[in-house]
């Protein structure tokens, strides 16, 4: 199956990078490991002329507790035993991406910035243009939410719930330099969905940023999908916390992905828990306030009642699961 | 076979492995996309975006011009309807006159590259009417505005219907202690082989057209592409390279081969036509969308007095199989048990969507779940153990059904004895704590359709060649297609025990119409039956000759001599003989190389009456299945831990392909349970992708523990019967029961995915009744 | 678009190059432009690990894969896998076991099992499952492929 023909660039610096990025501003696309922009681009979804290749940017690979390099391939931290040891809910999360071979070539950079999905989304050409193209690729309207102008595809990433739950930072270079930013602060949750990160043209993610005191930080990442392997998070909860000998939990947090079109902590509701024992009635009480913040949408394989049911459930199981300190 | 000791062979019943696999292993093995032909042209096809319309003009002026397209074809030039029933030709190779679902084929391009044929496809102008789509077959079954087919029923789209009746089923159910009513709706599924339709085609100067096509049935496609394309079949030679797998999804002649072909004409060059994932799903043929409504109804002690069953098939835009699915999902309801009175009334419907046909246990799956969910029912409403009262029914062997199938050798019995007892049944079947189950069901399928599909000219199913020059090694030729299941292998070893050779002279030769006598290929599970027999013979014939040739080496008569390993010697008398080899190049003196021909035909079996032969078969494979399953109760996930299989498959002749086609028919048999489906929202199919469609994973796989517990065949090769269809059926029914065991709930809806087990315990508990102290 | 760069890299052992274009999948430039057909296309679209290879001693999706970033890389196929006479111990596992009926998977199942091995020696059988969870079976139901890879573990091969 051949691509439309593209021009690949491979810079082999950050400077380039940004410099080139620059130039070809809304003209081009990142390459990292390909195995989420390839089958779009087989399926002739919102292609562009370029292509800006990164595997040769030495500045966006290596990794330490500290840092993962934006290039670094998930198959490699997964091997990272002190990584695991340090940051459970992270290592839980690289083992449930894909499948081994996508891991393979697979990044960091690229699981957060993955593409959302949809039914009416990720479609061939043919398909799409036999029902009518939609709103995210060449179309002007949402098949599954009608009346709105907004892209309802769901964010299906693994990675971004895990680290929101560990407080990362993302590196970011661009025209005016590096920056930092929490990294729920990346992505765009008051946009129109098309838009998905506060990225500019120009931008690229040079690292993720790990702080000291995650480290250690008991946790788990639970994902709901249909089968244990291949498919992409209908919910994924990712859980971080520190608790005490007598049960009290130190600063939780919480990340969701695979319900809505972003990532997202509820910080709101955790936060008040900092210091309390989290009794049975208190973990359900905040799953169904949890549950009751999120609105899925039937653009998955599984129904958006069942996905929202789920939250409690995985809610519940997965601050269960981090305090025991059980493994994935 | 009780009274006398079992014979044992040197080869037939062990663990042979397949004698392609150090081809596949390495890469090496040549399946179609592997093959490349000079001056090969790529082809394309343009497949329609309507599920229903109708054709008004096709201009093809402006992708013609484009360079680098040599052939762009349109339906009205290859008109001819064709199909893999002789009396349903309804499909043609491109549409003619109007589109059928959302995927047809509406032209094809021929051009130097893909891209070219991608780019000329984009040129290709349609202009269409618009007509209504139909997406649920129940509206099919009165008059429709625009009947999608011509030929259906009285203006409504009715491809068939079937209405049978034995006995007074009425009067039994007037009588019964007790009855049942199971109505059971199951998702389409496919067949998802892992390699793509592919054909290769090529027609040359001297009149000949040269095909390369991965089928399951080279004879019918060499039919079709003579009767379509109007060129004598023997100006057309079929090859079959190696095949990556089928499951019934390559046992159609299908229109992409034959527009590839016409393709070929049309140029003059080789032209190959890859069909990519999403057209396979849209090419389709799979399992069709059923809807079943089975009643039983049986006396005091659990024997069944009557079943009366109706089925609602989806068939999807054309016949395919379907006349014969329409009386599968009703007559093989027929075995294991014997059924004194039945009724059946079947309706298979056109809709707007891509064809279903025959797939792995055809016709014989969906019917066997609800019929088996049925019996749990009623064996708790009577109190009897599920096995209980699967042995009180048990069809005898060497018997009759009502509707006139022979049944003769059957090992039913032993099969739930072994299952129930590996299983540890009776101190598991209610004893589990909640959430896990156990569960029973059991299976029965044709082992080869008794009547050929086509009647004439009259030949017989299956016929070997065999051929030993005075190298020594022994080329076998056959029709018969090997697409993964080991049939190849299953040749050679026949062919070697009868001569008593190494495995390894034997040399099966790929299928070449022009040099393999017919088979009619695979499907129907007939090939161990049909081409072992037939290859037996042929191997008892070239015996002759060598044992003849030996006789007058050893001045020893023929009767007293017999065939050991590479020797044929003095009977009982090891340390005499001559070789194999000796043999052979004294048989040759006169004659030169040797040859063979053996041939099997069924006779004609089963009643006089309209669609008596439907079902009937050679002899039929029995099944009982013991699966256990962990549920997750708070999110419906579900776990198949363990099955123990117990088949009867007559003798294994390969154990070792027994026991794999066991494995991955379970495998695809879970695969219905817990998340195949064909996706449709109205005449649209949503997942058309190996992703969205979702085959289990190894984690998925349970524990399979095989009991092979066949007595031989009377009929079957060295008393073989099928085991590449039956293994599927038994798996659906054990998991379904086996939940109900685990929770209280009976799923009567396929797949049974994890929110439709949420609703059935919400419904539970809904109405107050615990389960097993939930 | 200017004529297609000269690509180089290992391959198989041995360096290679070939024309490439830089929207070539790698693929498609195995198959179809240096005849290697032992690789093969389940789905184009990474869902099945049938285009399975070795890229620098890594199982990837060859179907996912732009065949350019190969160059400076390592690229083993099934081919490369093959030993000159016999089979290698992984081949000669899954063909005593019947791990493989209609062998369109094999080549992807025989690349992974072997860099599996070659890494662990020794897997768990959960390792094992987990090691070919991303290569997709239609025939088997994987049972004979895990018990030849077990076999091969255990050094009975």
């Amino acid at each position: 199956m051949h691509l439309d023909p593209f021009e690949l660039h491979r810079p082999t610096s950050l400077d380039a990078t940004v410099q080139l990025a620059g130039e070809l501003a809304g003209r081009f696309d990142y390459l990292a490991g390909g195995t989420d922009l390839l089958p779009n681009y087989k399926m002739h979804i919102n292609l562009r002329p370029h292509l800006i290749a990164l595997d040769s940017v030495p500045e966006l690979h290596g990794h330490s507790l500290g840092h993962l390099g934006a290039m670094e391939r998930l198959a490699d931290l997964e091997r990272d035993a002190a990584l695991r040891d340090a940051f459970p809910v992270l290592a839980d999360a690289l083992g449930e991406v894909a499948t081994p071979l996508v891991r393979a070539s697979g990044t960091v950079g690229g699981n957060l910035l993955v593409e959302t999905r949809c039914f009416f989304f990720n479609q061939s050409y043919f398909w799409r243009a036999s029902l009518g193209f939609c709103l995210k690729a060449d179309g002007d309207r949402c098949h599954v939410v009608p009346q709105k102008e907004r892209c309802y595809a769901t964010f299906s990433g693994d990675l971004a719930p895990a680290l929101l739950a560990l407080d990362a930072e993302v590196e970011v270079a661009g025209p005016s330099g590096r920056r930092r930013m929490p990294l729920g602060a990346l992505y765009d949750a008051g946009g129109d969905g098309i838009r998905r990160t506060k990225l500019d043209p120009g931008d690229v993610v040079v690292a993720v940023h790990l702080a000291e005191r995650s480290r250690g930080l008991q946790g788990r990442y639970k994902k709901l999908r249909v089968r244990p392997s291949y498919d992409f998070p209908e919910l994924g909860v990712a859980v971080a916390g520190r608790w005490d000998k007598d049960g009290r939990v130190d600063r939780l947090r919480l990340a969701m992905g695979g319900a809505e079109s972003y990532p997202r902590r509820f910080d709101e509701l955790t936060d008040a828990l900092a210091g309390e024992k989290l009794s049975e009635e208190r973990v359900r009480t905040l799953g169904e306030d949890i549950a009751r913040l999120v609105r899925p949408v039937h653009n998955t394989f599984l129904l958006p009642d069942y996905r929202r049911r789920m939250v409690s459930v995985y809610v519940r199981r997965a601050i269960a699961e981090a305090r025991e300190g059980r493994a994935g | 076979m009780a009274a006398t000791e079992r014979p044992s062979y040197r080869l037939v019943g062990q663990r042979i492995p397949y004698v392609e696999g150090p081809l596949k292993v390495t890469g090496r093995a040549e399946y179609t996309d592997d093959i490349r032909r000079p001056g090969m042209l790529v082809a394309r096809l343009l497949r329609s975006p309507w599920p229903h319309a109708r054709l008004r003009s096709i201009d093809t002026s402006v992708a013609r011009a484009l360079p680098g397209v040599f052939a762009v074809l349109t339906g009205e030039k290859y008109p001819t309807p064709f199909g893999v029933l002789p009396i349903t030709h309804d499909e043609t190779a491109i549409a003619v006159g109007k589109a059928r679902y959302n995927g047809d084929i509406i032209a094809a391009v021929a051009a130097k590259d893909e891209v070219t044929a991608e780019a000329a496809l984009a040129l290709i102008h349609v202009e269409v009417d618009p007509l209504p789509e139909y997406s649920d077959p129940r509206m099919g079954l009165s008059r429709v505005e625009e009947p999608i087919h011509a030929r259906s029923l009285n203006g409504t789209n009715i491809q068939k219907e079937v209405v049978q009746h034995f006995g007074d089923v009425d009067a039994a159910f007037a009588q019964a202690a007790e009855s049942i009513r199971v109505r059971g709706t199951f998702a389409g599924v496919t067949h998802a082989f892992t390699e793509p339709l592919a054909t290769i085609a090529e027609a040359t100067p001297d009149g000949r057209l040269t095909v390369w096509s991965a089928t399951q049935v080279p004879h019918y496609l060499h039919r079709s592409l003579s009767e379509v394309l109007g060129i004598p079949m023997h100006r057309i030679r079929v090859i079959k390279p190696e095949v990556g797998g089928g499951f019934g999804g390559k046992s159609d002649p299908l229109p992409h081969e034959i527009v590839c072909a016409a393709l070929s004409i049309e140029t003059g060059r080789p032209v190959k036509l890859l069909v990519d994932r999403e057209d396979v799903f849209y090419t389709n043929h799979g399992r069709h969308p059923t809807q079943n409504d089975v009643r039983i109804a049986v006396d005091a002690h659990g024997r069944i007095l009557a079943y009366d069953i109706e089925a609602l098939i989806d068939g999807g835009a054309w016949s395919s199989f379907g006349t014969v699915t329409t009386y599968y999902n009703g007559v093989l309801s027929m075995g294991p048990y014997r059924v004194p009175n039945f009724r059946y009334k079947g309706r298979r419907v056109y809709t707007n969507r891509p064809p279903s046909g025959a797939m792995r246990a055809h016709g014989g799956t969906n019917i066997r779940y609800s019929v088996e969910l049925a019996l749990d029912m009623l064996a708790e409403k009577l109190r009897i153990d599920p096995f209980d009262l699967r042995v009180r029914n048990a069809l005898p062997p060497n018997s009759t059904t009502i509707n006139e199938f022979r049944i003769t050798s059957t090992s039913f019995l032993k099969c739930l004895a072994a299952a129930r007892e590996k299983s540890g049944w009776d101190s598991k079947f209610g004893h589990l704590p909640y959430g896990k189950g156990i569960g029973l069901g059991c299976g029965f399928y044709i082992s080869g359709s008794n009547s050929p599909i086509h009647f004439t000219p009259k030949m017989p199913q299956s016929t070997v060649h065999l051929k030993v020059d005075m190298d020594g090694g022994i080329a076998v030729h056959s029709m018969q297609a090997d697409i993964g299941q080991g049939s190849n292998t299953l040749l050679a070893v026949i062919v070697a025990e009868v001569l008593g050779v190494d495995l390894e002279r034997v040399h099966v030769q790929r299928v070449d119409t022009d040099v393999s006598p017919v088979d009619l290929g695979s499907y129907s599970s007939r090939v161990t039956f049909m081409m072992g027999n037939a290859a037996r013979a042929a191997a008892e014939q070239l015996r002759t000759p060598l044992l003849v040739a030996a006789g007058e080496l050893l001045g020893q008569p023929v009767e007293s001599l017999e065939v050991a390993h590479e020797r044929i010697q003095v009977r009982g008398e090891p340390g005499t003989g001559v070789s194999f080899m000796d043999a052979l190049h004294k048989a040759m003196e006169q004659v030169g190389a040797l040859t063979a021909s053996g041939s099997y035909n069924t006779t004609p079996k089963g009643g006089t009456f309209k669609g008596a032969r439907a079902g009937t078969a050679p002899a039929y494979s029995f099944a009982a299945y013991v699966a256990t399953v962990d549920v997750d109760v708070e999110t419906g996930e579900y776990h198949v831990e363990k099955i123990w299989a117990a088949f009867d498959c007559g003798r294994a002749l390969n154990r070792l392909a027994v026991e794999g086609q066991i494995e991955g028919s379970i495998h695809m048999g879970l695969g219905q349970v817990m998340g195949e489906s064909m996706n449709y929202r109205g005449a649209r199919l949503f997942n058309a992708s190996l992703l969205e469609y979702k085959i289990p994973t190894p984690e998925q796989m349970p524990e399979v523990e095989i009991l092979l517990v066949g007595d031989d065949d009377p009929e079957g090769p060295f008393g073989a019967k099928e085991a590449g269809e039956g293994p599927l059926i038994a798996t659906l029914p054990a998991v379904g029961n086996a939940l109900y065991d685990a929770i209280g709930v009976r799923f009567t809806e396929l797949p049974i995915t994890p929110d439709r087990v949420l609703r059935g315990l919400d419904l539970r508990k809904k109405e107050g009744r615990p389960w097993k102290g939930s | 678009m200017s004529s297609p760069d000269l690509l180089r890299f290992q391959l198989n052992g041995h360096p290679v190059e070939t024309p490439c274009e830089a929207s070539r999948i790698l693929l498609d430039l195995l198959r179809e432009d240096l005849l290697l057909t032992g690789t093969k296309r389940g789905c184009d679209l990474g869902t099945c690990g049938c285009c399975t290879v070795l890229l620098d001693g890594r199982p990837t999706l060859s179907c996912l894969s732009l065949a350019r970033l190969a160059e400076g890389h390592e690229v083993t196929t099934i081919e490369g896998l093959s030993p000159p006479q016999g089979l290698s111990p992984v081949q000669q596992a899954f063909v005593q076991h019947g791990a493989t009926q209609c062998g369109f998977c094999t080549p992807g199942f025989v690349v992974t099992a072997t860099a599996l091995l070659r890494e662990n020696p020794r897997p768990t059988h959960d390792e094992v499952v987990r090691a070919i969870s991303g290569n997709l079976c239609r025939c088997t139901g994987y049972t004979k492929i895990i018990e030849a890879i077990e076999a091969v573990a255990r050094g009975e091969a």
